[in-house]
């Protein structure tokens, strides 16, 4: 599905630009309304989700954190979101023209990710509705001790490359590279799922947020 | 059924339905891979398709969809028995109906640079062992579809046309805006498969007849004549549960629309059933397919612009090292960075093509293309003018460009026509032709256009069609040859009106030895606009050059209602050449003590780039490295260290410096002095990552403090780290990685570069290292940020 595109946090922006906290002067501000134009301009926000029974996902690999977050649910949606490639072509050509621009459009383009994935929550939150059922939150390959290797399942149940040309490097990144997936229960009873915590974190010893004292949630 | 009658237009050919759909309807679990159905359930595969051929499907396409080895790594099947399996299945259903098999191949999965890591020639590679094995197993026809990236696209016609006989079709996925998800246009695909020499093209998938409509017709403009144009959509669109509502009826009824727009193939794809072919093949039962209009047009693209060569077109002349002291030195230093800029700005002021030229003395010229080819596509949207005379260089660009570009040149001697237009037809390109022969440039210009004629006779015999034929009538320099302004004018005249060509000219070489040569430009470029010019090639920042194409397309009526001219010029006022030059140096007002160092420290480029040009009238340049540009960055790092300023303001006077440094670099290109250089580093983010910004921040940083950067760029293997380490004998090479994931990648490249002896310092910077972790994996120094790095590659080249 086509998403709107939502201007980003600003509060969020600043964070992703190692300036959480500060209130920006003129320039940065200009730079910044410079950038979400041309994003706006170069992004081309997609949206699919589906529903799929428990067994669509080998989990047996995705660690104890996924498995408490779909504790007690009997089905999956599975869901992925992405800005497209037009956002990483205007990225690549501004870091090479001008770098903080550059540097600001991708942060935009980061902390834009939160809205589309909001937006497509929302279009499987209301359709759980209509069917009586609840949903979990979103869970995402990278959280706690999930680890990224499932994004090629995942991005294979939901067929990303024919859904929104999404596709998995050998790596395991995720291209176009403003892109997000992610993983919820359903259930017939109401069920929230559980985020993992900095502790079960794989990324505990070397994480950029942690060194300064915050966490991704903050 | 057999292959020539599917290419012969009479009557209408019926392509099957959807298979994935029907293997999940029929018992395919979640989870299991369609691609082993002929493994899984043989006979349910073998069902589907029987149903399709007795439907009236002519052509059935097999289950090879997504038959690589890649996607079936650990399933315990090989590409290969997949495909003989699965082609074999088809086999039995087709032959008592007399239909065909065709190899199907979709998208491999994984993106090709530059979103994803996938290189265009290991793609290529990848489709030739599908090829290979469906040729194997005996496939009648080969079918490239859903495909929604351009450059995937070639890469599969390229291996189906290299390693078969077999006819090829070829067609691509479009969202509802008449682009695929990687902003391919209907135009740029169809003119682009044309070029490559598939078979018919077509459009399949995502969406429903009635939303391919148009798509389709567009399709058919833009197609030679005899290429059939097929449609497989889906019925309609998905709902969120992938199911389709659309009925064989109704889907029948849509199709019908399709009857007079030319397509002479049809079928369904995802969600369509045997039924939808029957209703399909009944609708259209003894129909024949109308003649297909094409309009014959001069185009040139990439996949997101298309550009028509209708009136006159600019082509960007400045990515040559002909007289170009600072290209030549970025090109002998492997440095794409300052082309990819020249590239941005003169789209940014208005060229609608750029001239590529790599001929270098003491450079390899076939890499250096390639290189520039490569990493241009990657920024700019703009086709590409591949500027040599070289075969070899010629190929190479060719192959790995994206789109349909335009040769530059052949000429009309034997040698040089035979060994390129080959090329130029194998590949699609547009091709320009010089109006010389092995006796040199005829005076006249009858004499230009017999070799003219010449040229065309070759293009015609090699395919090559006349509207992709650009005549060069020579531009020569008036000071030299007065007469020969008025023969260039006269020739192409010609040209136009009895080869039905398109012309071109190189047009600053007029003013050669001349004194304010852009009057001459100008008023040479205007007459040749009369005389019929088509391309252009001029430097476009030059402001009288475009001001006399904007003028001359509003005189003509090309610009309706002279809306460009009127938002290019809005604002501004006539300046003449000098004056400008003041105009800009008044900018910087700002009553600072420096003003240069002002500027940079508040982070603002236009007033750093004037205020460099103003100081470089009375300053030395050198000077304002040291004095100026440098201190004020000095001063930026430690309050951004000191956490008085941001990141955000760190990287705008990072701009601000380096549009300054930009002006002062070319002003010592111009002198002829040695370049500023406080000593070499190379720059890499490691193999497998594709997270340069960090990478990137660091180079503009350190190259503004004056050290000589040889940047990699991202995905880089570690030999290649070892090899530029070498050659540049730099005493510091940076790694970055942002992931987890790709570090022991950097742990290899600073083995590699251990194990070559190389007595260069390893930094190594990115957000999941840690000092401990670098210290782990081998490196000397650990960058927290871009002023870290700066700091030590101070302290190490001050130590040296």
């Amino acid at each position: 599905m086509e998403l709107a595109y939502h201007a980003a946090d600003r509060r969020t922006v600043l964070r992703y630009l190692g300036a959480a906290g500060w209130t920006p002067d003129e320039a940065t501000t200009s730079l910044l309304d410079e950038a979400e134009a041309l994003l706006r301009r170069a992004a081309t926000p997609r949206g699919i989700w589906r529903v799929l029974p428990l067994q669509a996902l080998d989990l047996s690999g995705a660690g104890s954190d996924l498995a408490r977050h779909l504790q007690g649910s009997e089905g999956l949606v599975l869901m992925a979101v992405t800005l497209g490639s037009g956002a990483d072509a205007l990225i690549r050509r501004l870091e090479l023209s001008d770098i903080a621009l550059g540097a600001a459009v991708d942060a935009i383009a980061s902390a834009a990710m939160d809205g589309l994935c909001d937006d497509v929550e929302a279009a499987a939150r209301a359709w759980a509705q209509s069917q009586g059922m609840w949903l979990t939150g979103r869970f995402s390959p990278g959280y706690g001790d999930c680890p990224l290797t499932l994004q090629h399942d995942l991005c294979l149940a939901l067929d990303t490359v024919r859904g929104l040309g999404l596709a998995v490097t050998p790596q395991h990144f995720l291209t176009p590279r403003k892109s997000v997936t992610a993983i919820l229960g359903t259930a017939d009873h109401p069920v929230t799922g559980t985020r993992a915590g900095c502790n079960h974190c794989l990324l505990r010893e070397t994480c950029a947020y942690r060194k300064r004292g915050m966490t991704c949630d903050d | 059924m057999t292959i020539e009658e599917i290419f012969a237009r009479r009557r209408f050919v019926f392509l099957d339905g959807g298979l994935g759909t029907q293997l999940q309807k029929r018992g395919l679990q979640p989870g299991q891979k369609p691609e082993l159905a002929a493994f899984l359930m043989p006979d349910t595969l073998e069902a589907i398709h029987r149903e399709y051929a007795a439907a009236g499907a002519d052509i059935l396409y097999a289950n090879t969809f997504g038959a690589n080895e890649q996607k079936l790594a650990g399933t315990g099947y090989t590409a290969e028995q997949t495909i003989a399996a699965s082609i074999a299945c088809a086999r039995r259903a087709a032959d008592p109906y007399g239909a065909l098999v065709a190899l199907d191949i979709g998208p491999l999965g994984e993106l090709l640079a530059p979103t994803g890591t996938l290189s265009f020639e290991d793609a290529c590679a990848r489709f030739a062992a599908i090829v290979q094995a469906g040729v194997k197993a005996g496939a009648d026809l080969i079918v490239i579809e859903t495909m929604t990236d351009l450059y995937e696209l070639k890469a599969a016609v390229l291996a189906a046309k290299e390693n078969s006989t077999l006819p090829v079709l070829a067609s691509m996925s479009f969202e509802s805006r008449g682009r695929t998800f990687t902003g391919c246009t209907v135009e740029s695909f169809g003119i682009t498969a044309a070029g490559l020499g598939v078979d018919a093209v077509g459009i399949n998938c995502s969406l429903g007849p009635a939303e391919i409509l148009p798509f389709a017709k567009r399709l058919c403009r833009v197609v030679p004549a005899g290429m059939p144009v097929f449609v497989k959509p889906n019925a309609g669109l998905p709902n969120p549960d992938g199911s389709y509502d659309m009925d064989a009826e109704e889907f029948a009824r849509e199709m019908g629309e399709y009857l007079s727009t030319g397509i002479s193939t049809v079928g369904g794809c995802c969600g369509t059933t045997p039924d939808y072919i029957r209703a399909l093949r009944s609708a259209f039962e003894g129909a024949v397919p109308a003649q297909k209009i094409p309009l014959r047009r001069s185009r040139l693209c990439t996949p997101v612009r298309c550009v028509e060569v209708e009136g006159i077109t600019v082509v960007g002349e400045r990515i040559n090292p002909t007289g170009k002291k600072r290209l030549q030195q970025a090109l002998r230093e492997g440095d794409s960075g300052y082309a990819c800029a020249q590239a941005v700005a003169q789209a940014e002021a208005g060229a609608q093509v750029l001239d590529v030229n790599a001929g270098l003395p003491g450079i390899d010229e076939a890499a250096t293309l390639e290189m520039l080819v490569r990493e241009l596509q990657a920024v700019t949207d703009l086709p590409l003018q591949l500027d040599s005379n070289d075969p070899t260089a010629l190929e190479r660009a060719l192959r790995i460009y994206n789109g349909k570009p335009i040769v530059n040149s052949v000429n009309g001697e034997e040698k040089s026509l035979r060994a390129i237009l080959p090329l130029c037809k194998k590949y699609g390109a547009a091709v320009v032709g010089l109006c010389l022969d092995e006796n040199g440039i005829p005076k006249t210009a009858e004499g230009r256009f017999e070799v003219a004629r010449k040229i065309v006779a070759a293009t015609d015999a090699a395919g090559i069609p006349r509207e992709d034929v650009y005549i060069d009538c020579l531009t020569l320099t008036v000071s030299a040859e007065q007469d020969s302004a008025a023969e260039t004018l006269k020739a192409m005249g010609m040209c136009k009106r009895e080869l039905g060509v398109r012309t071109v000219l190189g047009v600053s070489n007029i003013s050669f030895g001349l004194p304010c040569r852009g009057y001459m430009n100008t008023t040479f470029l205007t007459l040749a606009m009369q005389a019929g010019l088509d391309l252009a090639i001029i430097n476009p920042n030059t402001p009288e050059m475009m001001a006399a194409v904007r003028a001359f397309r509003v005189l003509t009526g090309q610009d309706e209602r002279c809306a460009d001219y009127v938002q290019a010029y809005a604002d501004q006022q006539i300046q003449t050449v000098q004056t400008a030059k003041t105009a800009a140096a008044e900018t910087t007002v700002s009553g600072a003590e420096d003003p240069l160092a002002d500027a940079v420290r508040r982070g603002l480029k236009k007033e750093a780039r004037a205020a460099a040009e103003q100081a470089l009238l009375t300053r030395e340049p050198l000077d304002l490295v040291n004095q100026s540009l440098i201190p004020a960055l000095d001063t930026v790092g430690d309050g951004f260290e000191k956490g008085t300023l941001f990141l955000p303001q760190l990287l705008q006077a990072a701009t601000a410096a380096q549009a300054a440094f930009d002006v002062i670099k070319t002003a010592i290109a111009q002198s002829g002095q040695k370049s500023v250089s406080r000593g070499k580093i190379v720059l890499a983010t490691v193999k497998g990552d594709i997270h340069d910004i960090g990478k990137n921040i660091v180079r503009v940083v350190l190259e503004n403090y004056g050290y000589e950067v040889t940047d990699l760029g991202r995905d880089v293997d570690p030999m290649r780290v070892v090899q530029a380490a070498k050659e540049t004998g730099a005493p510091l090479v940076g790694l970055s990685a942002l992931m987890t994931t790709t570090v022991p990648s950097m742990q290899t490249t600073i083995e590699e570069l251990r194990k070559a002896g190389l007595p260069c310092k390893v930094m190594v910077g990115g957000a999941v290292l840690t000092p401990s972790f670098a210290e782990q994996i081998g490196a000397d120094f650990y960058a927290k940020d871009a002023k870290a790095s700066a700091d030590y590659a101070k302290q190490l080249f001050e130590s040296l």
